[in-house]
């Protein structure tokens, strides 16, 4: 399974976003300034307090929120609403309840154009990577949180998107399985190395999890922080490490005084 | 007491096994008591006969195929019209549904043409197209298209906005979009609109038969009620009322139970 | 108040539009007054209706029908309801009977009932009383027997019984449901009533659109159509909508089943 991805950099320059809002009667600005490079096969944490703007940032990666300033580039090509090269995994998972767990992961090979097939085969292909290929006939909804979310992230990889973008997507599954898929998805990212977009407001998961935590606040990048903790990375050896711990608390202090 | 307990113990395990048995069986005690009061002559016998009066003007309309043909030109007009008013009002939902300017365009046009009814046009249906299937098949299509188009706006609307970036971030179309995501995801609102619709238009095809028609269900009962022959209005009543019942039931109901379930939709 | 006089104004806006290409399309195919009237006709019509009276005789007539029927039916439907439903096992056993009938509510029985009743008053008001009956009781009966048991036991060991019980916790916890079928009844009462106004009497609305008929005054027909939509409008919206509101949406309830 090699990464089959192409040399593809995201570069956000200046970005902002201003909206009417009705009930304030006013303008609001969700985010001010931002400029963030993103480098092919980078695993990148997106942290900071409910407010700071981060899911705001994500929608306009992804396309679905237009910007009000600056630009946002995959590879000097400026993006165009939403598409299949930006990859998106959801907190509420997002999966099509009446279509089954294989046909959901065969949505985006189908969308472009792939016969029947052959998509079936991807999907396979992508459910044994989190080792749910005897589930692919099953339907969304008989499946628990945790694997429903697996599900999700892999639809999103078959699709072989230039960035996977991942808003919160373990906020909604209990703790112990948010550790069991933390684990895969960095297992996952060693094997295939996409470039990921992971927002949290989980410090202990951002740090955890990247290559880099940027640490957004009111709008704006207080700190983009290289971490550069060993790989493979599990939950029982880190949690006793200094060099997490204090990569931890850093990233706490600086999302505390925002 | 423990043996009127034992027996209803017995017949909710006959009934669980067969479910029909329980819808069945409330009618027993009203048939029974019907037959009685006709029977002891309560209200005068041409006003009220007996069940078994209905059975015999049953068995005798069939007989001479009547009974049949009206059942058979009630039922396909109502085909008709419904299907009509489904090819208009299912794609007029999804527009509602899906674009906020035309939504607030049409809505209150909508329920204000929704406020006068479906036998209020009839009179001017008359007037336009005289007494003529084209007129009853319009009442029909009217009444059945706001159900519709009500609830398959309701049901579009109802897809969340996550299914939606979903798929456009998996490189479908907006068109793809509407097909894929939002036809399919608000599939139980559009069946409860079917059934609602149906109902509606079922009443109405027998409103306007009784007023203007010339063959059906509906103007059986109005021709035996000027001939005074009160047997064949029960039996058109009875007629109508176990049809619809059993479709109800046994085939929409279920149809929209299952979607509802399946799509994991429905939180009862 | 700003707020609701905008949307007010944003509700009639689309209606105020159609209006204007009502006249229109009448005016440039130059419609014949025979197949469509123009809004001057109808407003004439209006005119005269009032004038002579006859436009309120049969206003009056048909929400009298409306308002004998309904009340009789929801004062003798509600109670009925109510005892049927707080027995699981009664209200399972006539559940179907109910759906049955519901199902012939109103306009079916018109035949039978000018038959009983002859033509007029009572007729019409039998079919209205018959349209509410079925659903209002029905929906009833789902109300009540869909109170969770847990609720009537935590009232009952909060030391409520008898007619506490029924008031502080059956009628409000059914009254979603009952809210709900009184509007529908309320809907098919009205249509029914047109209906029947059409063939069993000769005042009330349906029989002044019927006999407009008669003699091609379109202009009588759209004019009473108007009417009736308004009506129903008033009703539903200035009624029965703030009722459902102010009721269930504010005790955060959910209507089940």
């Amino acid at each position: 399974m090699g990464s089959g991805y192409a040399m593809k950099n995201l570069t956000i320059q200046n970005v902002s976003k201003t909206y009417f809002d009705p009930y304030a009667g006013a303008n609001v600005t969700a985010v001010h300034d931002i400029s963030l490079k993103v480098n092919q096969g980078e695993f990148i944490s997106i942290v900071g307090p409910s407010g700071c703007g981060k899911t705001t940032l994500l929608n306009m990666i992804a396309g679905f929120l237009p910007i009000s300033g600056g630009s946002i580039n995959i590879d000097d090509k400026p993006i165009k609403g939403p598409g299949a090269d930006r990859g998106v995994v959801f907190q509420t998972f997002a999966l099509f309840p009446w279509k089954t767990v294989g046909e959901n992961v065969g949505f985006g090979p189908r969308m472009r154009g792939l016969p029947k097939k052959e998509c079936d085969q991807i999907a396979l292909e992508f459910l044994s990577l989190v080792g749910l290929e005897h589930v692919a006939q099953k339907y969304p909804n008989e499946l628990s949180g945790g694997m429903q979310q697996r599900v999700g992230v892999v639809r999103a990889l078959a699709n072989n998107p230039d960035v996977l973008l991942m808003d919160e997507p373990f906020a909604s599954v209990d703790a112990q399985t948010r550790m069991t898929l933390q684990e895969e998805l960095t297992k996952i990212w060693q094997e295939r190395r996409p470039t990921i977009l992971f927002i949290t407001h989980d410090v202990a998961e951002s740090v955890f999890l990247a290559d880099r935590v940027v640490v957004l606040s009111k709008g704006r990048v207080l700190e983009d922080m290289p971490i550069q903790l060993q790989r493979p990375r599990v939950w029982e050896n880190l949690i006793e490490d200094d060099a997490f711990k204090a990569l931890s608390s850093q990233v706490l202090s600086k999302v505390r005084s925002a | 007491m423990m043996i009127l307990l034992k027996a209803w113990s017995v017949y909710l395990r006959i009934a669980a096994k067969f479910p029909i048995i329980q819808t069945i069986l409330p009618f027993i005690p009203l048939v029974i008591a019907w037959a009685l009061v006709t029977e002891y002559e309560v209200f005068p016998r041409a006003f009220l006969p007996g069940p078994v009066d209905v059975i015999n003007a049953f068995g005798t309309l069939t007989y001479k195929g009547v009974l049949t043909q009206y059942l058979e030109d009630s039922v396909v007009r109502l085909a008709v019209g419904a299907s009509v008013g489904v090819a208009i009002g299912i794609p007029l939902g999804l527009l509602i549904g899906l674009s906020d300017r035309v939504r607030e365009a049409v809505w209150p046009i909508l329920l204000f043409f929704q406020a006068i009814g479906d036998i209020a046009w009839l009179p001017i249906l008359l007037v336009w197209f005289g007494f003529s299937l084209t007129t009853m098949t319009l009442i029909i299509v009217y009444t059945v298209l706001f159900p519709i188009v009500l609830n398959t706006s309701l049901g579009v609307r109802s897809v969340s906005t996550d299914l939606h970036r979903a798929a456009l971030s998996l490189g479908a179309s907006k068109l793809r979009v509407v097909w894929e995501v939002v036809l399919p995801g608000a599939l139980p609102n559009i069946m409860t609109g079917l059934r609602n619709g149906l109902g509606y238009g079922w009443r109405a095809l027998i409103a306007t038969e009784i007023i203007v028609g010339t063959s059906g269900i509906g103007f059986m009962m109005f021709d035996a009620r000027r001939a005074g022959s009160v047997v064949e209005i029960l039996l058109g009543m009875v007629v109508l009322g176990t049809l619809w019942y059993v479709v109800d039931s046994w085939v929409l109901a279920p149809i929209e139970r299952a979607t509802g379930k399946r799509w994991g939709l429905v939180t009862q | 108040m700003t707020q609701r006089l905008y949307s007010a104004f944003k509700f009639a806006l689309p209606l105020i539009l159609l209006l204007i290409f009502w006249e229109f399309c009448v005016q440039f195919f130059q419609v014949n007054a025979r197949v469509f009237p123009s809004i001057e006709a109808v407003f004439n019509a209006g005119v005269e209706a009032v004038k002579d009276g006859s436009i309120f005789a049969h206003i009056v007539a048909s929400l009298g029908r409306v308002a004998v029927g309904t009340l009789l039916a929801v004062v003798v439907s509600i109670p009925l309801g109510v005892a049927m439903g707080l027995n699981p096992i009664v209200s399972d056993f006539l559940s179907p009977l109910f759906r049955f009938f519901s199902v012939l509510a109103g306009i079916a029985w018109i035949p039978i009932a000018t038959l009983w009743f002859g033509y007029g008053f009572g007729a019409i008001t039998f079919v209205i009383f018959n349209a509410v009956f079925f659903v209002v009781t029905y929906n009833t009966l789902l109300g009540v027997a869909s109170i969770p048991m847990p609720l009537r036991n935590a009232a009952a060991s909060l030391g409520a019984n008898g007619w506490t019980l029924l008031t502080q916790v059956i009628l409000p916890g059914a009254l979603p449901n009952i809210v709900t079928g009184i509007r529908t009844g309320l809907g098919f009462a009205w249509r029914g009533l047109i209906a029947a106004e059409m063939i069993a009497t000769n005042v009330g609305l349906g029989y002044m659109l019927f006999l407009a008929r008669d003699f091609y005054k379109t202009e009588v027909i759209v004019l009473g159509m108007i009417i009736i939509g308004l009506i129903w409008l008033a009703i539903d919206r200035l009624i029965l909508a703030p009722v459902e509101r102010a009721t269930i949406e504010r005790w955060g309830m959910v209507r089940r089943a």
